[in-house]
């Protein structure tokens, strides 16, 4: 089991890392009932790169999202960007999260230029720029629709464009796809790729879906169930650009066992937890 | 669980001036200190003499009025005038309005048909229609127990119709596969469904038969707390104005709760 | 109980509902034409019907109408004005909305209305008593709605606002309330339903201006079918005030 070592000694020569997750800690609660989220994660993304955070329900990726979010302010360890630790939301993050998260009062290209419209920025540059982006998720010809309108898949499109609109040096999404079904995912897992090439956009991406990781991912970290380790960081050698044709090459197959290995240990303890308490009541 | 713990705990700390938990100890003192500082703010104002005399008269005052109004006899004749007229409306009214709203939650035809007038008309101020209910019923205090059995006979129909269409559908079908006979549908699965909806009714309809009843009183009568009110007013005698509204409001709020507690329903 | 419905057409329901309405006032008119019902308690639906011309004719209820018009006008706005941020601070405030909200459903429960003559011994009988009473009548729905629709605001939205570095005021302005509106708007329709029935119930109470003094005036001159006249227009302007509100509500609501 590695752990935690490969901090800084994963980076190519000259590169600095961008984003910087150095021995975090997070507990909820206190005393014997206290529960470890997250335990001494620590691991980089440098520019350009694509790195997924995996592992089973439990294992505390969710609050590592809040950390790095910064949404979590709470933790020991550092979470470092451009070797800052970072206080509160940081302006180069930018996020996407889990739940449907478009607003549901304002259509869909006032919902894409909405964080423009913080900064700001005159309406109708504002608007070219949110057209831009709407184009690019492939929503174009939907812009003045309301987001009731449109299909969880498309309202999850819209809230990648609001969030890449403002530009953000480094892509947070919190299993984006969670709620889409497998084909949709597949689709919009291709459109993310060419995005990220498209705009060498850093992307940090938490999932429970290990195709979805592999897909998508030039590392992916694999987490321990409960408390949240990191169990081993895998690179990703498959080719760019990638499409979700990959799915189909033997390579990929070999990586999905790979990981599985790892994960299935995690999922089939996360699983005996839970069924443990149900039975018992008692805590995990 | 472990589980569910780690997500409470961590939605406690997410959200936007949810703030962390305060024990009970600290709400009581706000409440406390709140009626407190309400309390010496208007004998402040009661004693600058800033405002026309008794207007804010003093709380010593109002509480010896209080306590005169609870030794007066009138105050207990007339207690029983209202409270008697208050549950003859609701007698008349709300058994009226529970048959009905039964009738047009139970039936998506006669509901689709008269459920409109019923739900339009109820929210209109009823008591405009104390003049008619005078020429109908005189002067005294079957009057007042007609307005208010109109008033809450709307109210009870509503929530009672309303509450007839969220009877878990499924319920009347396990009913119907268990080959259960009319009358064991009516008793097993409709009566004790339709429990919760007409209690609830009634305790809205005690509200507005309330409300209904004591506004006529004040606007015509000669007896009822209603008619004690404009005898005080007509004598500008503000401490006991205030110590019987005072009595009144929590009449109200005990009955609002004990309707509450017996029938099941929060307020 | 639950007899199938012989009909599946929407409209027939309606039909049988109005022409029961309108067939009920055309039994009433020949009972009492048969002398069944007293014509001197019941006055001839027909002759209702005529009377409301002449009170529009006699009774000045343009002005009428717009006294009581302004009076809810103000109430109306008054109830937002202080009704929105007294729920805000609840929510704002946890300890507050521990300790009041409680007392606050007590008083939309309570006969608050029955403080009229409180009110009239403060400002006489006036406009101002008509006003300051519908506003308290009319003031809690709309506190307890807005605190119970800004805490529904969904934690997501908020969170992306906090990743966006939104400070409070923007938050509060483009994400919570746009996201409690729907629910605020529901507030706000009982709030104004209060203010109506309260405004017209104490012009009537105490005899004043308005649309409810119409109705004191036309009973206490014994006029039959101007009485039930007046409080036909009064039911009939109610009703449209309400749809009005309720069609304004669906159409904020999403609809998700």
């Amino acid at each position: 089991m590695t752990l935690a070592s490969t901090a800084t000694t994963g980076a190519p020569s000259g590169q600095r890392p961008q984003l910087v997750i150095d021995k975090v800690f997070k507990q909820f609660g206190v005393g014997p009932g206290a529960v470890t989220a997250v335990d001494h994660v620590s691991f980089d993304v440098k520019p350009g790169e694509f790195v997924s955070v995996i592992g089973p329900s439990g294992c505390g990726k969710s609050t590592l999202f809040n950390i790095i979010g910064g949404l979590l302010d709470e933790y020991e360890g550092d979470v470092l960007i451009e070797r800052e630790r970072i206080a509160g939301p940081h302006k180069a993050v930018g996020m996407v999260f889990q739940e449907e998260s478009t607003f549901p009062w304002r259509n869909v290209i006032d919902n894409v230029a909405f964080p423009l419209e913080l900064q700001g920025v005159n309406k109708s540059e504002r608007l070219d720029r949110a057209h831009h982006f709407i184009d690019l998720v492939g929503l174009k010809g939907f812009e003045r629709l309301m987001p009731s309108a449109l299909s969880g898949g498309m309202r999850q499109r819209v809230s990648i464009a609001r969030t890449l609109v403002s530009q953000p040096q480094i892509l947070l999404m919190d299993e984006p796809f969670a709620a889409l079904d497998e084909q949709t995912r597949l689709l919009l897992g291709d459109k993310i790729t060419q995005i990220q090439q498209d705009l060498n956009q850093t992307t940090l991406l938490i999932t429970h879906n290990l195709t979805e990781a592999v897909q998508l991912s030039d590392r992916i970290v694999v987490m321990t169930y409960r408390p949240g380790k990191v169990k081993r960081i895998v690179d990703i050698d498959l080719p760019r650009p990638r499409s979700s044709d990959v799915v189909s090459s033997d390579a990929f197959g070999h990586y999905v066992a790979e990981i599985w290995a790892d994960l299935r240990e995690e999922a089939s303890r996360g699983m005996a937890d839970s069924e443990s308490a149900r039975r018992g009541g008692s805590r995990g | 669980m472990a589980a569910t713990g780690q997500v409470k705990d961590f939605t406690a700390t997410m959200g936007w001036a949810r703030g962390g938990r305060s024990s009970l100890r600290s709400t009581n003192l706000i409440r406390i200190g709140l009626l407190l500082g309400m309390g010496i703010g208007w004998e402040a104002l009661s004693r600058s003499g800033l405002l026309f005399r008794d207007v804010v008269p003093s709380l010593f005052s109002i509480w010896a009025a209080i306590w005169k109004l609870v030794m007066n006899p009138a105050f207990y004749a007339n207690l029983q005038v209202t409270a008697w007229e208050i549950f003859a409306s609701l007698a008349i009214g709300g058994g009226l309005g529970v048959a009905v709203g039964i009738i047009l939650g139970a039936n998506r035809f006669l509901g689709a048909a008269y459920e409109p007038y019923v739900y339009y008309l109820a929210p209109t101020p009823r008591i405009i229609f104390f003049p008619v209910m005078i020429m109908w019923f005189g002067v005294g205090v079957a009057s007042k127990i007609a307005l208010g059995a109109l008033s809450c006979f709307f109210t009870v129909a509503l929530s009672t119709a309303g509450g007839m269409r969220e009877i878990d559908k499924v319920l009347i079908r396990v009913g119907r596969s268990f080959r259960a006979t009319p009358w064991q549908m009516a008793m097993k699965i409709y009566l004790p469904a339709m429990r919760v909806p007409v209690l609830n009714g009634i305790r809205l309809g005690f509200g507005t038969a309330t409300v209904t009843a004591l506004l006529a009183e004040t606007k015509l009568s000669n007896q009822g707390l209603g008619f004690m009110i404009m005898q005080i007013y007509s004598r500008f005698d503000m401490p006991s104005l205030y110590g019987l509204l005072i009595i009144v409001f929590i009449l109200a709020g005990v009955g609002n709760l004990i309707l509450g507690k017996a029938t099941g329903t929060s307020a | 109980m639950a007899s199938p419905s012989f009909s599946q057409s929407r409209a027939f329901p309606i039909l049988l509902g109005a022409s029961t309405f309108i067939g009920a006032f055309v039994a009433l008119e020949v009972l009492l034409r048969y002398g069944v019902v007293n014509k001197y308690v019941v006055p001839l639906p027909s002759q209702v019907l005529m009377s409301l011309e002449r009170i529009v004719v006699e009774e000045n209820i343009v002005g009428r109408m717009r006294d009581t018009a302004w009076e809810m006008f103000v109430s109306c706005i008054a109830v937002i004005v202080l009704g929105v941020p007294m729920g805000a601070l609840l929510y704002r405030w946890q300890p507050l909305r521990r300790a009041l909200l409680d007392w606050v459903a007590a008083l939309a429960a309570a006969p608050l209305v029955l403080a009229f003559p409180l009110f009239l011994v403060i400002f006489g009988r006036s406009a101002t008593t008509v006003i300051v009473m519908s506003v308290i009548t009319g003031l809690a729905p709309i506190v307890i709605k807005t605190t119970e629709g800004l805490l529904g605001v969904r934690s997501v939205l908020i969170n992306v606002g906090r990743s966006l570095k939104m400070t409070d005021a923007q938050m509060l302005r483009m994400i919570l309330l746009p996201a409690a509106l729907p629910v605020i708007f529901s507030g706000i329709r009982l709030s104004w339903t209060f203010v109506l029935i309260s405004v017209v119930g104490i012009e009537f109470l105490i005899n004043l201006g308005g649309l409810g003094q119409l109705i004191n005036d036309l009973a206490e001159r014994y006029d039959l079918p101007g009485t039930y006249g007046a409080i036909g227009f009064v039911i009939l302007v109610s009703v449209i005030f309400f749809m009005l509100l309720e069609r304004v509500e669906s159409w904020l609501r999403p609809a998700r």
